[in-house]
C-alpha cells in the first residue's frame, strides 16, 4: 500500500511523468524554470527506459539479433507499459516477456519467437539458480532393490526443460556471436534441457520420452511412474542426469515429504 | 553463525574501486593493492551461480562493501522484505565490512523506475527516511551509511538544505554518511548552490566512505553517468573534504563505457596520493 501523504503524491506523479510521459501533475512539485525542469525530467525518463532495455537485452540477447534494435526497443516499450518491474532486481525483470511476445501482433511471422525466448530465460534463469550438492550415491546404492521402484527424485536447481514444437535450439545456436545466423536445420520440435555446470550453462537437446522422463521426476513423481509402461528405459537418462551433478537428492518411500 | 572469511575493513589510507564483471579475471590474475572491493547489492541477489562465487572469492583477499541500488529508502511506498531478506542473505554470505544505500527513492505504487530518483528535503521526508533506515538498521542489525544523490531537479516543497537533510538523518538513526564528492559538485553545477555546503553541515565523525566518480556535460547539466575519469573541479573538492574530514575510505566507482581495469587503478592511485597528505582522523565513524 501506498501511503497517502504530500511525499507519496508527489512520487506518483513524478512517476507518471518519468514513465508515461504525463507531465501534467508533477510541473506544481518541481522548482526553478518549467522548461529546464521538463528537459531534466527526461534524463530520467531516458535513463528509465535505456535500463529496462539493457534489462532485458541481456536476458534476450537471441530474440534482440533475430527481430533487430527498433522491433526489439519498440516491443520492451510496450512490454513496461503493461507489465514494469515489479522487483528492484533487474536480472529479475523479463519473465514475462515470453508471453507478451506470444501475443504480439508484430510477431506474428515468427509463430517461433516466444519460444526462442522461454529458452533464453530458460538459460538466464540457470545461470543465477541456486547451488546444490550432489546426490549422495552411496546411500542411493543401499536403497533395497525392492524400494527402489518408488524412489522421488529432486533435480539441480538450475534445471529447466523447453519444450517446443519448434526448432529453438538450432535457432539459439545459429545466433551465437560468430555465427551468421542461418539455422543447421529448419525442422524439429526441441525439447531442451538447460542447466549449469561448473559455473557455465549448457543445453542439450532431448527425445521425447527422455523430456518426459525428466518432466515427471522434476514434479516428485515416483520413479516407476516416471518411467512409463511402454518398456522404455530410463535408466541411460537417469545416468545422463547423474553424470552432469543433476540429480540433487532422492526420497524413498519412508521419508515422505 | 561462525565468520566464513578473515575479518577485513578498508584501510582508510588507501582507495578501493567498484568491482565490475569485465574485471573479474584481470583482478583475480593480478590481485593488486585495494582498500576495498564495493559491488551494487542487487548484483548479487542470485541465490548461487558464478557472480556468487566470484564474489566469495574476492572477498577472501579483500574487504567488501555492498551498495544498494535498490531498496528505495525514500519511497512511500512499505519497505519491500523480499529485498530485505535477500540483502540480509547476502550480508550474511560476504560478512561485507560497510552497507550502503542512497538517500533517495526508486519504486513508487509497486512499480520499480531503477533509477536514484531525488527526495524533497520536507519534514515529513526527513521523517519517513529516518524510520526506514531504522528500520533496515534493525534488519540487519548494523549501522548502514546513506549516500547523498545526484539530482536533476529540486521541489517546491523542500524546506531543508540537502547537507542539512543528511546529515539530521545521521543524527537520527546513529547511520554513517557515504559522501558522494561528484555527486556534491553535479549538484552544485545544476543547482547553481554552493558544492561546500554539504560538507560544512556535515559531523566530520559520520562520514565512513567517499565516493569519486566522473559526470557527463550534457547541455542540460551535469548527469552523473560514471562513465568517465574524474574530473579536476571533483579532485579539488575532494582534497577539501580530506582537509576536514582527514582520511575516509574512498571508492573509485565506474559503471557505464568501464575501461582496462589499469584506468580504474590509475584513478584510485590518485585518491591514494591525495590520502597521503591528508592527516590521519581524529575520530572514526562507527
Amino acid at each position: 500500500m501506498t501511503g497517502t501523504g504530500a511525499l507519496a503524491r508527489m512520487q506518483a506523479a513524478f512517476a507518471s511523468a518519468v514513465t508515461d510521459g504525463d507531465e501534467a501533475a508533477v510541473t506544481a512539485h518541481l522548482a526553478g524554470d518549467p522548461a529546464l525542469a521538463r528537459r531534466r525530467l527526461a534524463i530520467y525518463r531516458e535513463a528509465i527506459g535505456a535500463n529496462r532495455r539493457g534489462a532485458l537485452r541481456s536476458a534476450f540477447p537471441v530474440v534482440a539479433r533475430l527481430v533487430g534494435e527498433a522491433f526489439f526497443d519498440e516491443a520492451a516499450r510496450r512490454l513496461a507499459a503493461v507489465a514494469p518491474p515489479a522487483c528492484a532486481d533487474l536480472n529479475r525483470y523479463g519473465d514475462g516477456f515470453p508471453a507478451f511476445l506470444s501475443t504480439y501482433p508484430h510477431a506474428e511471422a515468427m509463430r517461433w519467437l516466444a519460444d526462442v525466448a522461454r529458452l533464453e530465460w530458460a538459460w538466464h534463469e540457470a545461470l543465477s539458480a541456486a547451488d546444490a550438492t550432489g546426490i549422495d550415491f552411496a546411500a542411493l546404492a543401499a536403497v533395497p532393490a525392492e524400494e527402489q521402484p518408488a524412489l522421488r527424485f529432486s533435480l539441480h536447481p538450475s534445471v529447466r526443460l523447453v519444450r517446443s514444437a519448434w526448432p529453438v535450439l538450432a535457432i539459439w545456436e545459429a545466433n551465437q556471436p560468430g555465427r551468421d545466423g542461418t539455422p543447421d536445420r529448419d525442422e524439429g520440435a526441441d525439447d531442451v534441457l538447460a542447466w549449469r555446470e561448473d559455473g557455465r550453462v549448457r543445453m542439450a537437446l532431448l527425445a521425447p520420452p527422455d523430456a518426459a522422463f525428466v518432466e515427471a521426476i522434476g514434479r516428485g513423481t515416483p520413479l516407476e511412474v516416471a518411467a512409463g509402461s511402454e518398456g522404455w528405459d530410463f535408466a541411460p537418462m537417469l545416468v545422463r542426469l547423474a553424470a552432469h551433478g543433476l540429480l540433487a537428492g532422492f526420497a524413498g518411500p519412508q521419508s515422505a515429504g | 553463525m561462525p565468520a566464513r572469511f578473515p575479518p577485513r575493513a578498508p584501510d582508510p589510507a588507501k582507495a578501493g574501486i567498484g568491482l565490475r564483471t569485465p574485471h573479474f579475471e584481470a583482478l583475480a590474475a593480478r590481485a593488486p593493492a585495494l582498500s576495498f572491493l564495493e559491488v551494487h547489492s542487487e548484483n548479487y541477489f542470485a541465490e548461487g551461480g558464478p557472480a556468487l562465487a566470484w564474489l566469495e572469492r574476492f572477498r577472501a583477499d579483500y574487504a567488501v562493501s555492498l551498495h544498494g541500488v535498490g531498496l528505495s529508502l525514500g519511497s512511500a511506498d512499505p519497505l519491500d522484505p523480499r529485498h530485505l531478506d535477500r540483502l540480509a542473505a547476502l550480508a550474511g554470505r560476504v560478512e561485507p565490512a560497510l552497507v550502503s544505500e542512497h538517500l533517495c527513492w526508486s519504486s513508487i505504487g509497486g512499480t520499480h523506475l531503477g533509477e536514484l530518483l531525488p527526495l524533497p528535503y520536507t519534514e515529513e521526508a526527513l521523517a519517513h527516511v529516518c524510520r526506514r533506515v531504522t528500520e533496515v538498521q534493525e534488519r540487519l542489525r548494523r549501522t548502514i551509511l546513506v549516500e547523498n544523490v545526484a539530482a536533476y531537479v529540486r521541489f517546491s516543497s523542500s524546506t531543508i538544505p540537502e547537507g542539512e537533510f543528511v546529515a539530521e538523518v545521521a543524527r537520527r538513526t546513529g547511520c554513517g554518511v557515504l559522501l558522494d564528492v561528484n555527486n556534491a559538485w553535479v549538484n552544485a553545477a545544476n543547482h547553481g548552490t554552493d558544492p561546500r555546503a554539504i560538507l560544512d553541515a556535515l559531523d566530520p565523525a559520520c562520514v565512513g566512505e567517499i565516493h569519486l566518480a566522473g559526470y557527463e556535460a550534457t547541455p542540460d547539466g551535469l548527469v552523473d553517468t560514471h562513465g568517465a575519469r574524474v574530473f579536476p573541479e571533483v579532485w579539488a573538492l575532494y582534497e577539501e573534504a580530506l582537509a576536514r574530514l582527514g582520511q575516509v575510505p574512498t571508492l573509485v566507482e565506474w559503471d557505464n563505457d568501464i575501461p582496462e581495469l589499469d584506468v580504474l587503478l590509475e584513478e584510485a592511485a590518485r585518491a591514494d596520493a591525495i590520502l597521503a597528505s591528508a592527516g590521519a582522523r581524529p575520530r572514526v565513524a562507527a
